[in-house]
C-alpha cells in the first residue's frame, strides 16, 4: 500500500483544481454494490475446486469417447464384426498376449478375444454405448416425469389421496414381472426396454420427490410468501425448486448407475436386451469366468460397467455436492 | 391406535388384492396365449385338431378359458338321468361334417350349442381332417366339438381369493365312505400306538391327520388349514406355489415307519400327510395294498434338505443380523470421526456398493472366495456350514453399506440439530448428548427398516441364490416368468405384495413403541 500513496504536491495545484464535488444520486445509492453472483458458475467453480472431480470427469469423458466415438471410427457394425472370425477355431478365447500374437499389434486385441474369435475391447465399448444410452435416457424421462408429478403431488393434498393408494399399489407389482411382460409383448429392443424401465421407474422418483417438497412445503418462509399472496406455481419455481435442485442432482447420481446395475441384472436373469449390450456381455460370458486363461472375457465387461458406474455416480454426487448454494461461500 | 390400525390394513389388503388384480390382467390378458406353449415339447409334436384340443386343455389348466368338450356335456346328461345309455351311445358319435350328423345327434349338438351360447360361451366344431380321399383320418385329425369360453378377469380374481384358504371338512370325499367324522386319539397310531402323542384325525376329510405332535419343530402341526396360493403347471406340476417353497428338498429321509396297516418298514414317507385318493387303495400296488387300509394313501416324503423358504430364510435371516450387528456400530463411528480416514474409506466402500453393479461384486466376492477354498456352489447332500459364507457375505455387505449410509447421515443429521447445540450449551457431556439424544433420534428410522428386513428374508435374492447355486426361493418368480407359469406368478406377485405391506405396517408400530412422540392417531399437519 505504501508505494501507492502520492504527494499531492507534486501536482503543483491548488484543491481546487485537483477536486470536483459530485452530484449526489439517489438511486445509485440504493444499488448493492457486490460481486454478480451467478448460481450455476457458483456451482462449476465449487465443482472444479476440488482435483478429484478434474481427475474423475476426464476419465468419465474418455470413457464416452470410447463409448460413443470409437465404434464410429473403426467403423463397427454390430451385425458383422462380432462374428468376423466366428470360422476360426484358433482365434476363439484367446489371451491379450495370444490375440496379438496372431493377428499383430491392434488396439483391438489388448483384451483379447471371446467366445466366437470376436474382439473384446471393441464388444465392450459397443455394449457400453447401449447401457449408457439406455441408463441416460431411461434416467431423463424418469427423472423429468418424477420430478413434476411428485412437486404436483407434494403440493396437493387431493393429488395426495389418489397418488398414495396409486403409489401403494403400483409399487408391488413385481418390477421384474412388469419388464418381462413389456418385453415379450414389444420385443426385447432397445426402445421397449426404455419402456418397461420408464413405465413406472417415475413411480419411485416422484415419490422421493413428493417427500422432500411436503417437508419444505410448510417451512416459515414459504407460508410467508403464500400469506403475501405468491401463486402457488410462482413458489413452486421460485422458493422450492432452487432448494432441490441439488438434491434432484444427487438422485440423478444414484439413478443413472443404477438403470446400468439393472440392465446387468436383468440380462443376468434372462431378461435384457436382445442388443449386445454390457448386461448382456457379462451373461454370455459367465462361464468363462472360472475357466481358467478365459477369466479377461468375463471381468473385462464388468469392470467397465462398474468403472462407468461408479465414475457416474462421483461425478453426480460432487456436483449435487457443489449445487447446494450453502456450500458456495 | 387400534382403529387406526384396522383401517390401515384393510386399507392395504384392498391394494394387495389389486396388485393380484393387475397381476392377472397382466399374465393372462395382455400376454399372448400362444407363448406358453413355445417351449413344450409335446405340442411341438400334436398335429390337426389334436394341436386344437391340446392347446385348449393346456389353456383351461392353466386357468385362461372354461373348457367343455361335447363328450362331457354327453356324459353329465348321462349322468344326471336325463337321458339313457342308449341316447348317450347314439348321439355322442357325431359326424365328420356337420351335414354328416343323424337326427338324434343333430339334436344333442344343438341343445349342446343352445345351452353353452346361453352361458356365453363360443361353440367350436372342427370337421375331421382326412388323410387324402381315403376314409382314414390324419394323425390328430378326428372330429371335435366344444365349447370355451374365456374367464373374466374379475370372476378370476373372484374365484382365487376365495380359495385361498381352505378349511378342511368331513363333507370334503363326495363318494360314499363309511363314518364320516373326526377321531381324537392320544397315542397316535402312526407311531405303533404306544407313544403318547396327541392328533385328530378326520375320515372324509381332505387329509387323514388334521391334527398331530411329532419331534420336528414346531411340534404341533395342522392339515386343517390350507393356505394355497396358486397350482403350478411347469415349474413344479400341480402343487400349489406355498407348497413349493415349504416343501423340504434333496434325498429321502428314511425313518421307521409304522403304516395304517400296521405294516413297518424303513421309508421316508409321511404318514401325517396322508391325502384322500378316490379309489386308490383298489387300484394300487402291492405295497399300497400291503400299508394302507383306506384310500388315504397320497402321502409327501420326508426329505434331508430344507425347503427352498427355509434355504432362503436361514441365509437371509443370519446376512440380516450380521448386517445390523457391523452396519449400526460402523455407521456411528463413521458419522463421529466425520472426514477422518475411517468415515472416508467407509464412503468409498459405500460408493462402492451403491455404484458398482450388484452382479459384479457378488462374481467379485464369489471369485474372492473362491481363492480362499470355501465352496462356491451350494450342495444340499453334503451340507457343511461352509457353503453357507458366501451367500450370506455376498448378501449382508450391500445392506451393511446400505445401513451404513443412512445411519451415518441421520447422525449428521441430528448432531447439527439446534437441540444437541442446546443441550451443549447447558453443561451436557458430549458422551450424555450422544447416548442420551443423538443415538436415539437417529436410530429411530433404522429400526423402522427392521420388519421388513427380517420378512425379506423370506423371498430369497435372485442373484446370490442363482450365483451360488443355492435351492432357495429368490428365482422362484423368475423360472415361473420364463416357464409362463401363471399359477406360480400371480401366487408370488400375491406373497410379495403381502409381505411388503405388512413389514410397512409392522415397522410403523415398531417406531412408534420406540419413539412415543410418533402417533398415527392425530392428523399430521
Amino acid at each position: 500500500m505504501a508505494e501507492n500513496i502520492v504527494n499531492l504536491d507534486e501536482f503543483q495545484m491548488s484543491d481546487d483544481e485537483l477536486f470536483a464535488p459530485v452530484s449526489r444520486d439517489e438511486l445509485e445509492s440504493e444499488k448493492i454494490t457486490a460481486p454478480r453472483y451467478s448460481y450455476w458458475k457458483s456451482v462449476f467453480r465449487v465443482f472444479f475446486k476440488k482435483k478429484i472431480n478434474i481427475i474423475v470427469l476426464s476419465l468419465l469423458a474418455l470413457m464416452l469417447i470410447f463409448a460413443y466415438i470409437y465404434p464410429l471410427i473403426i467403423g463397427y457394425d454390430a451385425a458383422v464384426d462380432p462374428y468376423l472370425n466366428l470360422r476360426d477355431s484358433a482365434a476363439k478365447h484367446l489371451g491379450p498376449g495370444e490375440a496379438i500374437e496372431k493377428f499383430g499389434f491392434n488396439i483391438k486385441w489388448i483384451l483379447g478375444t471371446g467366445a466366437s474369435g470376436q474382439s473384446t475391447f471393441d464388444a465392450i465399448w459397443y455394449g457400453s454405448s447401449i447401457s449408457v444410452s439406455l441408463a441416460l435416457i431411461c434416467a431423463l424421462i424418469n427423472m423429468t416425469i418424477g420430478v413434476i408429478v411428485g412437486a404436483i403431488w407434494g403440493f396437493s393434498k387431493k393429488v395426495d389421496i389418489v397418488m398414495m393408494e396409486v403409489y401403494n399399489i403400483i409399487a408391488n407389482i413385481p418390477y421384474i414381472l412388469l419388464i418381462s411382460v413389456v418385453v415379450l409383448i414389444l420385443s426385447a429392443s432397445f426402445w421397449s426396454m426404455v419402456f418397461a424401465l420408464t413405465v413406472t421407474g417415475w413411480l419411485a422418483i416422484a415419490y422421493f420427490i413428493r417427500t422432500q417438497v411436503v417437508i419444505i412445503r410448510d417451512r416459515e418462509y414459504n407460508l410467508a410468501s403464500r400469506c403475501l399472496g405468491t401463486p402457488i406455481t410462482r413458489i413452486a419455481t421460485k422458493n422450492i425448486l432452487p432448494f432441490m435442485t441439488s438434491v434432484i442432482v444427487t438422485l440423478a447420481a444414484t439413478e443413472i448407475p443404477s438403470y446400468i446395475s439393472y440392465e446387468v441384472f436383468l440380462s443376468y436373469i434372462g431378461m435384457g436386451l436382445s442388443d449386445m449390450s454390457l448386461g448382456k456381455l457379462i451373461e454370455a460370458s459367465q462361464n468363462a469366468m472360472l475357466t481358467p486363461g478365459w477369466e479377461m472375457e468375463f471381468w473385462s465387461p464388468v469392470v467397465v460397467a462398474s468403472v462407468i458406474a461408479v465414475v457416474l455416480y462421483v461425478v453426480g454426487q460432487n456436483l449435487g455436492d457443489a449445487s447446494d448454494p450453502r456450500t458456495h461461500m | 391406535m387400534s382403529k387406526y390400525l384396522i383401517k390401515r390394513i384393510l386399507r392395504s389388503l384392498l391394494s394387495v388384492v389389486a396388485v393380484v388384480g393387475i397381476v392377472m390382467i397382466m399374465v393372462y390378458s395382455l400376454l399372448d396365449k400362444t407363448a406358453i406353449f413355445s417351449k413344450d415339447p409335446v405340442f411341438s409334436k400334436m398335429k390337426s385338431n389334436g394341436k386344437q384340443i391340446y392347446m385348449m386343455q393346456q389353456w383351461e389348466q392353466y386357468g385362461y378359458l372354461d373348457y367343455v368338450p361335447y363328450a362331457d356335456f354327453m356324459l353329465e346328461l348321462l349322468k344326471s338321468g336325463q337321458i339313457d345309455q342308449a341316447t348317450y351311445d347314439g348321439a355322442i358319435k357325431f359326424g365328420d361334417k356337420e351335414s354328416d350328423d343323424t337326427g338324434l345327434v343333430k339334436e344333442y349338438v344343438e341343445l349342446f350349442t343352445k345351452t353353452y351360447d346361453a352361458k356365453g360361451y363360443e361353440v367350436e366344431r372342427l370337421p375331421a381332417d382326412m388323410l387324402g380321399k381315403s376314409k382314414a383320418y390324419k394323425d390328430g385329425g378326428e372330429p371335435k366339438l366344444y365349447a370355451y369360453r374365456n374367464v373374466p378377469v374379475l370372476l378370476r380374481l373372484w374365484n382365487y381369493l376365495t380359495g385361498l384358504i381352505t378349511v378342511d371338512n368331513i363333507h370334503y370325499v363326495q363318494e360314499d365312505i363309511a363314518d364320516r367324522g373326526l377321531t381324537f386319539s392320544l397315542y397316535d397310531p402312526a407311531y405303533g400306538g404306544e407313544k403318547f402323542s396327541p392328533c385328530i384325525m378326520g375320515n372324509g376329510t381332505r387329509h387323514k391327520y388334521l391334527l398331530y405332535t411329532d419331534d420336528q419343530f414346531p411340534y404341533i402341526h395342522q392339515n386343517l388349514v390350507k393356505i394355497s396360493l396358486g397350482t403350478s403347471y411347469s415349474i413344479n406340476k400341480g402343487v400349489d406355489v406355498f407348497d413349493t417353497m415349504t416343501e423340504s428338498q434333496g434325498s429321502f429321509a428314511y425313518s421307521t415307519v409304522t403304516y395304517p396297516s400296521g405294516a413297518v418298514s424303513e421309508s421316508a414317507d409321511n404318514i401325517h400327510s396322508a391325502t384322500y385318493v378316490a379309489g386308490s387303495l383298489e387300484t394300487g400296488t402291492i405295497v399300497t395294498k400291503a400299508n394302507y387300509v383306506d384310500d388315504y394313501t397320497n402321502v409327501t416324503t420326508y426329505k434331508n434338505g430344507l425347503s427352498k423358504m427355509g434355504y432362503s430364510f436361514t441365509i437371509g435371516i443370519i446376512s440380516v443380523i450380521l448386517s445390523y450387528l457391523l452396519a449400526i456400530p460402523l455407521g456411528i463411528t463413521m458419522a463421529l470421526q466425520k472426514d477422518k480416514l475411517l468415515d472416508k474409506l467407509g464412503t468409498i466402500y459405500i460408493v462402492f456398493i451403491i455404484a458398482v453393479p450388484s452382479l459384479a461384486y457378488i462374481f467379485l466376492f464369489k471369485a474372492i472366495g473362491g481363492s480362499f477354498g470355501l465352496p462356491t456352489t451350494f450342495d444340499m447332500e453334503h451340507p457343511t456350514w461352509l457353503m453357507y459364507i458366501l451367500p450370506i457375505i455376498s448378501l449382508a455387505l450391500p445392506s451393511i453399506a446400505n445401513l451404513m449410509k443412512w445411519l451415518r447421515r441421520y447422525m449428521i443429521d441430528q448432531m447439527n440439530a439446534d437441540y444437541v447445540k442446546f443441550a451443549r450449551s447447558g453443561g451436557l457431556s458430549e458422551g450424555e448428548i450422544f447416548t442420551k439424544h443423538v443415538l436415539k433420534n437417529a436410530i429411530i428410522p433404522i429400526v423402522h427398516g427392521i420388519p421388513g428386513s427380517v420378512l425379506g428374508a423370506m423371498v430369497g435374492a435372485i442373484i446370490t441364490e442363482r450365483v451360488y447355486v443355492v435351492p432357495g426361493a429368490g428365482n422362484l418368480l423368475t423360472k415361473a416368468i420364463n416357464a409362463y407359469d401363471n399359477g406360480v406368478i400371480v401366487g408370488m406377485a400375491l406373497f410379495y405384495a403381502l409381505l411388503t405391506v405388512v413389514s410397512i405396517i409392522l415397522g410403523d408400530i415398531l417406531m412408534s413403541v420406540m419413539d412415543p412422540r410418533i402417533s398415527f392417531t392425530t392428523k399430521g399437519r
